[in-house]
């Protein structure tokens, strides 16, 4: 079959050759050199056992070949993660800079794709939910599924969880599971301390997977608590895949609409760093509840 | 909680010198920069000078002893042509600089000022500092961040010269030098000697002339010493294999030179004599002031010249460091902080830094390193407040910030049980989090302040102010109450 294959694109491959030389788009020369570059057998997946680690060189380094002035570039790079200072090959990124640009972006998708898991949800002692999504393409599809819990969710919930309490914190998969793994052991130890020292009553934080951030309202009508937390992955880019933004909200209900929700973004090591945000947190749910309000009301009241 | 989101704070900036007395006040507006769903950024966003004074001569009772009431008689002349009151003051800095601040009552005076001054103006005085405060105040360090240049300024005064280098807006080195305009006293347009200072001896000594007190002195006879002195001064941008005077001259260890200098920016008193057309053609035009100032800076820029350094011009002259002084030294600390307020303000604090190199990664062995230097410096039962100050946990994971906030509080056990509050200063951005876990943490409740994003390294002692921007920030002064030898 195979062959057969072969034979076949072989044909076609001459005879699209043949037509472009004959337009005078080919020189006749090259037709040889592409005919057999275009055969050549390599396997596009590569062998498992090659396979490497590259490491690139650090951020910082300069690679533009005779800056006019290095120590401008320096101060420039450090003032942002943007790809500035690369450098080129003629009109294109050198190597590096696109391989490190593939690379990001292959950490971006791995932290859309892949799940939160099961050793970290234990690790944490953080117990699962689900909501009414059933798989990964679902959840990307259909946001509408991502906001509500599944039938089976709001039964676990309503059965194990601590009802009519002040504060209840949800962990969220959302569009980063990576931003879970790298910011909740120690961003939620040290917002529960703040809570727990200004003695607030808080429920068992637990774990919502293919969550969106309006699922807190269905959960807050479910235990009743009067602020509802959610730490929930940001989507991901380029610069960092591990960042994590935190919605709070005074009891939402039927009528809720984003202006409610307060927000913190940009937690992760190269932002507000985990454990510092979680004191921070801490205070601001304080706020909140003495406020009796979020989002765009607890502002104004301030 | 009102929450503001820009608040001005007024600053007053009080130099002191061997030759003239300064003051000036400037209004900084603090504002939160971030944007509504990041964590707070409060920053300094503007700096107005609102008020220069006259340039006055240093009121001296003798060669020796600074007239304190004349001092502060200035201050209150200028305060009410400034239309405030002492009241109104929220910080700055009185500074004593060059030849006076080696005076024995130098202490004594700027203590009295300070009182008189406002409620949160502080003593402070360095060498060091006061070059950095110079080149602050000049533009040499906004242009080596604008430029992207390193830049050297040199405030050359009446008595000293203080090197500080800019490297991207950051004073990366200094030095000072026992050089300047007025170490030799003339009869003002005239050319009778009047006084002769040390340095100024040790100087003539080296280029093998003679002068007296007293003494009439031609141009071409003036001109060998003042050459020599300039020279000095750019050896010091050349080389760190200096000529015997110039180590004798010099009063802090010298630059290291690690940087390439691409630009020279002179400020002070003689700066003006740098950047002029042509030098001084008489001897009543060199002793204009009663000093040789204008021949030193017409010297000083022929020697740069021949070395090869290139000027650029500073955007303040003989008001660099009263500027500097007060528009730089404050210093605003993170937007992520814990503290009670009634604890502020605190003046004059001590800090210790037990953690040089590396931080023990338990409880236990926290607890003994700071109880070892505690006692090390017999401050546990002194009257004084103590900070701690220290770059960071081991690590900015949740675990390790609790680890330390638990060996500070057992090692701070006996200072703490003197009811004194427990001030720490942290260069990592987790200062919020760190006095959570030790408030959990102490079995009773301790009064804290618990500062971040600032460096106190090579600094003695601290003032921490009032909150600004409803409890976000505090304002700290760095003070370095070394006198010079």
């Amino acid at each position: 079959m195979e062959v057969l294959n072969n034979e076949l694109e072989k044909v076609i491959l001459q005879s699209v050759l043949e037509e472009l030389a004959k337009k005078g788009l080919l020189p006749t020369q090259s037709k040889g050199h592409v005919m057999s570059a275009a055969m050549m057998h390599t396997s596009l997946n590569s062998d498992n056992s090659s396979e490497e680690m590259v490491t690139f060189p650090s951020l910082d380094e300069m690679q533009i070949a005779n800056p006019f002035n290095a120590d401008a570039v320096r101060a420039m790079k450090k003032s942002t993660p943007a790809r500035i200072g690369i450098g080129r090959a003629g009109a294109r990124p050198k190597t590096i800079s696109w391989l490190r640009f593939l690379a990001d972006h292959a950490v971006a998708q791995d932290a859309v794709f892949l799940d939160v898991s099961d050793e970290f949800l234990k690790q944490n002692k953080l117990m699962s939910v689900q909501s009414a999504v059933t798989t990964k393409d679902e959840f990307l599809t259909r946001p509408d599924l991502g906001r509500r819990l599944s039938a089976e969710a709001v039964i676990t919930i309503s059965e194990q969880c601590e009802k009519n309490i002040q504060v209840q914190i949800l962990v969220v998969d959302g569009l980063s599971s990576s931003a879970i793994e790298a910011n909740i052991p120690d961003l939620l130890p040290a917002l529960m301390q703040g809570l727990k020292s200004a003695g607030i009553k808080v429920g068992a934080p637990f774990f919502v997977k293919y969550g969106r951030v309006w699922v807190q309202d269905h959960v807050a009508a479910l235990v009743n608590s009067e602020v509802i937390v959610s730490l929930i992955g940001e989507r991901p880019g380029l610069g960092t895949a591990e960042s994590l933004s935190a919605y709070m909200i005074y009891r939402p209900n039927e009528k809720t609409v984003e202006a409610d929700r307060t927000v913190i973004s940009n937690i992760h090591k190269g932002g507000i760093p985990p454990a510092e945000a979680g004191a921070h947190l801490a205070e601001v749910v304080q706020q909140i509840l003495a406020a009796k309000a979020s989002g765009v009301k607890f502002n104004q009241q301030k | 909680m009102p929450e503001a989101t820009t608040q001005t704070i007024t600053s007053v900036g009080i130099d002191i010198g061997t030759t003239t007395t300064q003051l000036v006040i400037s209004r900084l507006t603090i504002e939160n920069t971030a944007s509504g769903t990041f964590v707070p950024r409060v920053e300094i966003t503007d700096k107005e000078v609102i008020h220069r004074s006259k340039i006055y001569f240093t009121p001296l009772l003798d060669r020796d002893l600074i007239n304190a009431v004349a001092v502060s008689k200035i201050v209150k002349t200028e305060y009410l042509e400034a239309g405030l009151t002492p009241e109104r003051i929220d910080t700055g800095a009185v500074i004593i600089t060059g030849e006076t601040s080696k005076k024995e009552n130098a202490k004594a005076i700027i203590e009295a000022l300070a009182g008189y001054a406002g409620d949160f103006v502080v003593a402070t005085a360095g060498a060091n500092l006061e070059g950095i405060f110079a080149g602050k105040g000049s533009g040499a360090s906004a242009f080596s961040a604008q430029r992207h240049q390193v830049v050297i300024n040199i405030d050359v005064g009446g008595g000293t010269s203080n090197f500080a280098m800019f490297h991207e807006g950051k004073a990366v080195e200094s030095t000072c030098l026992n050089v300047g305009g007025h170490l030799i006293e003339f009869e003002p347009h005239g050319d009778r000697i009047i006084y002769i200072s040390e340095p100024a001896k040790i100087a003539l000594h080296s280029s093998g002339q003679k002068l007296q007190v007293g003494e009439r002195l031609t141009l071409p006879q003036l001109r060998p010493v003042v050459k020599a002195m300039a020279e000095c001064i750019v050896e010091v941008l050349k080389t760190t294999r200096l000529s015997e005077l110039t180590r004798e001259l010099l009063m802090t260890p010298t630059l290291r030179l690690e940087f390439i200098i691409r630009k020279v920016m002179i400020s002070g008193g003689v700066a003006d004599y740098v950047y002029a057309s042509q030098g001084p053609a008489t001897m009543s035009e060199v002793t204009a002031f009663g000093d040789f100032g204008p021949l030193l800076g017409w010297e000083l820029k022929n020697c740069l010249d021949q070395a090869g350094f290139v000027l650029e011009k500073p955007s303040e002259t003989v008001r660099a460091t009263v500027i500097g002084t007060g528009t730089q030294s404050v210093n605003l600390s993170g937007s992520t902080i814990h503290l009670q307020e009634k604890t502020l303000p605190l003046r004059n604090v001590m800090v210790i830094s037990p953690f040089p190199i590396t931080i023990p990664d338990s409880i236990q062995g926290i607890a003994a390193v700071i109880k070892k230097e505690m006692q090390r410096l017999q401050v546990d039962h002194t009257e004084g407040s103590v900070a701690l100050a220290m770059i960071g946990p081991r690590t900015m994971s949740f675990a390790n910030i609790n680890i330390l906030g638990q060996g500070i509080l057992s090692g701070m056990e006996d200072y703490l049980s003197d009811n004194k509050p427990l001030i720490l200063v942290i260069e990592a951005d987790c200062g919020k989090v760190l006095g959570q876990c030790m408030n959990a943490n102490a079995n009773r409740p301790i009064e804290m302040v618990c500062i971040d994003q600032l460096e106190v390294e090579d600094c003695d002692y601290i003032d921490i102010g009032k909150p600004l921007m409803g409890g976000r920030v505090v304002p700290v002064v760095l003070k370095t109450l070394v006198f010079n030898r």
